[in-house]
């Protein structure tokens, strides 16, 4: 019996894109209410105090022509630094709970390790390619399953490229000679709100020559016994490959299950 | 020396070293790269108006994207606001001209040649399409083959020398030159800004002085430092963003100057908590290096590093949070005037204060990893340096006056202001209502496309707007009304002291702060007359006791008057743009065939042009060179100055440390490089290229001629000619024995071992170009000063610095310098 939702076994679980929309709604939400005190209380101090051709109050000391420059002092500076030290106050809070986030992002949820999707992304002039656990290699279109931890290895074989899913929130660097690592996952429950097979697009956010703009590929999530299917049918037209190139530690279908999808 | 002749004639323009002058020209080469980057910018936005759009193919759309970022960054907005900073930093602080006026004009004329450069690489097979921040490895030829590429990174070079120039100038000026009485924290704002803005310039473009030398290498010469796997891209992005942080702050500072000076003067107040804006502006110039891996979040660097540039990244926010209270506080209980140009300061802030606000959000490292790459980012960096130079926008119409003598229509301007502010918004708010599309993409989800439509439409308001302030500047200019001497009610600076436009020289008599605001002191009366002084009003006062006229008899300056005019500056930036012109098509049109030795190693030409375009340069380069030094230009120092804290040292020594502060950073970066690539590819996985017996001998060679130049600088004090002579002789011959020694250990790498710029017999690739490139490098230094040297050697036979032998001594810091960098070449390459 497959265990349904392995991924949800653990409380703290959420969705890079979920994480992502959360903290997006603080800032933007924080954001906006400083900007909109801030700007309004300038706007209507401009309007206050525009010059409308009445006598100068008495207080006001006019600046003259060759004064070696001073700066105001007294109550002014007060406020100067009582709204500074708000100010801060405001952006590293911000920051610090970020951070927090930043760690769980970073780490991915917490999950059985065996049952991780581990893909090794390619970028290159212009496509990318995937590489399952098996040896399989799709280009443009990479399919998981729902409710796994995909984990994604990226590189580059010529250029630059950033391989980034908009939808997912999930975006990488691919560098040449580097690998670096992003994670997502697709809940089922997501997958069948879109019809039983759930696609995301995705873009090169690096420019990277001519095609950049049309570097665009797919990642397409199945429900997991679909997956499961259609993971098995790769292996036949990849025994091949793999007794060429890495016949030490070639999967079969069972250590392909195994790693990729316990039954 | 030659007279300057009236601003009527072409000549004058060609040779004045006047910064006035100067700076006009600034602004106006700034403005034609306002509108050439604008047009580019337009094309975009028409190719962004459907997202499936293909009226630029997509090689000619990175083209133009890459073109209208580097345009506008480097040959735009910092040479606007350097524009006035030119006309204006030298009036602000009470002095006659910056520092080293031929130096000054040099700068213009490497500027704008560098920008003739980069416009003629459109016609050399397409320019760069990499993008302005060039990502490695795109940037090597195997990516962007077209010659017009090297041309881009060739210009860019170039234009960063000439900044290197300017930067060495404002700092001796600022730190040298100003009036009596005026200390560092006395300075108007903008001149601040400009200082601290210089000190960025120094070290940040000296960064990228060494990536674009790098790139130039790799695609000159064939060296495979940004395609090598051993961490090449990374290599780039740390050099690039090393430099690219600070260029933020050096693109914003000079336009938060002009804020901070337009809202005092029309608001009629004096700045709230001004020491502590001082100290914030500080504080970011010196953090500003400190965050540049900001810009690196989604790469392969590890959490701890990430976590302390998000520290520092937010914490270089909170400087910018006083800055902006301080200016709103500044304007309560004022009495402030909508003119123009408070409009545009005023409208800078509000951009500003947006722009703000949207990077805390790139800050947050979660945030940042989904809007790397994306519009958010671009709609971001518009809002904070386009929105600053909205208040250069201001700046330009606070001190047309000034410059023009004539008033320019407020009516047109706050029109401009109005069509600018709502097309800015709309171009750039639209952006990040479309966050998600990638950047430089033109095939974007359709979802967007209503957003880019608005946007484009901005765009052309935006565009269009400009042209209110061309015929707005062009009718005033020739039928405005008289403007007067000071057409704000409440200016403060010296430069609304004076005539507008103001004399050549500035000033009536000598500024002085002494006794605590601007007075003109008379020093010296010819007929024995006493000393009088004036104060800013015109209000003229005598003075018997002044001290300052009996000391200032004792020097011979009176009998000899400042030059303004040579022809040697644009000479020079003319022939190192012919060279580099040379340069672009030398890999693809001289081909050289390795033989068992040098003398059958043949050579193969296809296109003569550009050899003999590199020929051309390099004898004009040697040529104006010479003429530049023989040339007797005069300069004279401000007699009275405050220089803390550089109290005690010439300027033109103050000049040659600021050089080599600089220079210290490009042999930084070229040895960080070094280390980096070396580090990535396994550190004991290379062993050292040569032998160390013929390192070893030249490191004793050049520590000896270190001895020999204190031995020259010596002789000169004790006025013996042999002596000199002797001393020069003998750096001179220790100089070429160095040579020749690298010379014979470079044609035993190649010949012998086939070791040569792109390729290794003998191990990593990377490992042949870096030692060749590093030790090259430190090699033209060497070269360069033996130029100086043979150069000096012939004076000093004709009789010279006997009486002055302070070019002898600055000579000899340069040189130990360059001995001093070869001590830490030496073990690198050579032991370990």
């Amino acid at each position: 019996m497959i265990d349904p939702v392995i991924l949800q076994q653990g409380s703290d679980w959420r969705a890079q894109a979920e994480v992502f929309d959360e903290i997006f709604f603080i800032f933007l939400a924080l954001g906006t209410l400083v900007g909109t005190i801030v700007v309004a209380y300038t706007l209507w101090n401009v309007y206050k105090y525009r010059d409308d051709g009445s006598e100068p109050k008495e207080d006001f000391d006019a600046p003259v022509v060759g004064e070696l420059p001073t700066g105001q002092g007294g109550p002014k500076a007060k406020k100067l630094f009582l709204s500074f030290g708000l100010s801060a106050i405001v952006v590293i809070s911000l920051v610090v709970y970020a951070y927090g986030i930043l760690l769980y992002v970073e780490e991915g949820p917490d999950t059985a390790d065996e049952s991780d999707i581990e893909i090794l992304v390619e970028g290159y002039q212009f496509g990318w390619e995937y590489e399952y656990p098996n040896g399989h290699t799709t280009t443009g279109e990479m399919v998981v399953p729902a409710d796994h931890r995909v984990n994604l290895d990226v590189t580059s074989r010529d250029v630059w490229h950033n391989f980034g899913s908009s939808e997912l929130r999930i975006k990488s660097d691919a560098i040449p000679g580097e690998t670096s690592e992003v994670w997502f996952s697709v809940s089922s429950e997501e997958v069948e709100a879109q019809g039983g097979e759930a696609t995301y697009r995705v873009e090169c956010f690096e420019l990277c020559g001519a095609g950049h703009s049309a570097m665009t590929g797919q990642i397409t999530v199945l429900p997991q016994d679909e997956w499961e299917e259609w993971y098995a049918g790769t292996q036949s037209e990849n025994t091949s490959n793999i007794e060429t190139t890495s016949a030490g530690n070639a999967p079969s279908v069972d250590n392909a299950i195994i790693r990729g999808a316990p039954t | 020396m030659s007279e300057l002749p009236p601003t009527t004639s072409v000549k004058r323009w060609l040779v004045t070293t006047n910064h006035k002058d100067i700076g006009i020209l600034y602004t106006i080469t700034a403005l034609f790269f306002l509108l050439f980057g604008g047009v580019l910018a337009l094309l975009i936005r028409v190719q962004l108006w459907e997202p499936t759009s293909q009226i630029l193919s997509g090689l000619a759309y990175n083209e133009a994207v890459t073109a209208h970022g580097l345009i506008m960054v480097f040959w735009f907005l910092s040479p606007f606001a350097f524009g006035f900073a030119n006309y204006f930093v030298p009036l602000q602080i009470g002095a006659d001209d910056l520092a080293f006026p031929r130096l000054n004009a040099l700068s213009y004329w490497m500027y704008l040649f560098s920008g003739v450069l980069l416009s003629i690489s459109f016609f050399q097979g397409g320019t760069l399409s990499a993008g302005w921040t060039i990502y490695a490895p795109l940037n090597v030829p195997m990516y962007t083959p077209s010659i017009g590429s090297t041309g881009a990174i060739l210009a860019l070079a170039m234009f960063t020398i000439g900044v290197t120039a300017s930067s060495i100038n404002f700092l001796v000026s600022i730190h040298h030159s100003r009036a009596e009485g005026m200390g560092i924290m006395d300075m108007p704002m903008f001149t601040w800004s400009i200082l601290a803005t210089v000190w960025m310039m120094l070290f940040a473009f000296a960064a990228l002085l060494a990536a674009g030398l790098i790139l130039a290498s790799d695609r000159v010469l064939g060296s495979v430092y940004f395609s090598a796997t051993e961490g090449g891209s990374l290599l780039w992005g740390h050099l690039f963003w090393f430099f690219g942080h600070p260029e933020v702050y050096i693109v914003f500072f000079p336009a938060l100057g002009a804020m901070l000076e337009l809202f005092q003067t029309f608001s009629g107040r004096r700045l709230v908590g001004r020491k502590w804006v001082i100290i914030s502006i500080c504080l970011v110039s010196v953090q500003s290096f400190l965050v540049w891996m900001h810009h690196m979040f989604l790469t392969t660097i590890n959490l701890e590093i990430k976590t302390l540039m998000m520290a520092t990244t937010i914490g270089i926010s909170l400087p910018f949070d006083l800055i902006v209270f301080s200016l709103i506080y500044t304007l309560i209980k004022g009495r402030i005037q909508f003119t123009t140009p408070f409009l545009f300061a005023f409208g800078a802030l509000l951009l500003f204060i947006l722009g703000g606000i949207t990077g805390v959000f790139l800050g947050a490292i979660v945030l940042d990893y989904e809007f790397r790459g994306t519009y958010w980012v671009v709609a971001h960096f518009h809002y904070v340096m386009f929105g600053g130079a909205t208040a250069l926008i201001g700046a330009a119409y606070y001190w047309f006056p000034k410059i023009t003598g004539k008033m320019y229509d407020e009516l047109l301007g706050k029109i401009h202001f109005i069509l600018f502010f709502i097309g800015f918004n709309a171009v750039y708010f639209s952006m990040f209502l479309a966050w998600e599309t990638p950047r430089r993409v033109f095939e974007y989800n359709p979802e967007l496309q209503i957003y880019h439509q608005f946007g484009t439409i901005g765009a052309f308001v935006l565009g269009f707007s400009f042209f209110i302030m061309f015929y707005n500047f062009a009718k005033s200019y020739v039928s405005g009304e008289p403007a007067g001497d000071n057409p704000w009610d409440y200016s403060r600076t010296a430069e609304w002291a004076i005539s507008s436009p103001p004399p050549l020289e500035n000033w009536p008599n000598r500024p002085s702060y002494a006794s605590g605001k601007l007075e003109f002191v008379k020093d010296y009366v010819p007929d024995g007359g006493p000393a009088v002084k004036t104060d800013a009003n015109g209000n003229g006062t005598t003075d018997g006791g002044d001290t300052h006229s009996e000391h200032i008899k004792k020097y011979p300056y009176w009998d000899k008057h400042p030059s303004h005019a040579s022809i040697w500056p644009l000479a020079l930036s003319l022939a190192v743009g012919v060279l580099f012109l040379g340069l672009t098509g030398f890999r693809d049109n001289v081909v050289f065939e390795l033989g068992e030795s040098l003398t059958s190693t043949g050579v193969t030409i296809s296109n003569p042009v550009y050899p003999i375009l590199i020929v051309i340069g390099l004898v004009g380069l040697i040529w104006t060179g010479v003429k530049w030094g023989l040339e007797d230009f005069y300069a004279p120092p401000t007699e009275f100055a405050e220089r803390w804290p550089f109290d005690g040292v010439e300027k033109v020594k103050l000049g040659m440390w600021f050089f080599i502060a600089s220079d210290v950073i490009v042999f930084g970066a070229f040895l960080s490089a070094a280390i980096f690539v070396r580090y990535n590819a396994g550190w004991r996985t290379w062993e050292p290229l040569t032998e160390a017996l013929p390192g070893l001998i030249n490191t004793f060679v050049l520590i000896t001629s270190s001895f020999t130049v204190i031995l020259a600088l010596v002789a000169a004090r004790r006025k013996s000619r042999k002596g000199l002579l002797a001393s020069l002789g003998a750096t001179i011959l220790l100089g070429f024995t160095f040579l020749a020694i690298k010379m014979w250990e470079w044609n035993k790498e190649i010949f012998e071992r086939g070791v040569t710029i792109s390729a290794n017999a003998h191990g990593d690739p990377i490992q042949a170009s870096i030692y060749y490139v590093t030790t090259g490098l430190h090699g033209i230094h060497v070269v360069i000063g033996l130029v100086i040297a043979i150069f000096l050697f012939i004076r000093a036979y004709q009789g010279h610095y006997l009486d002055d032998e302070r070019p002898i001594e600055y000579f000899g810091l340069y040189w130990h310098f360059v001995d001093i960098v070869w001590v830490f070449i030496f073990p690198l390459f050579y032991l370990f």
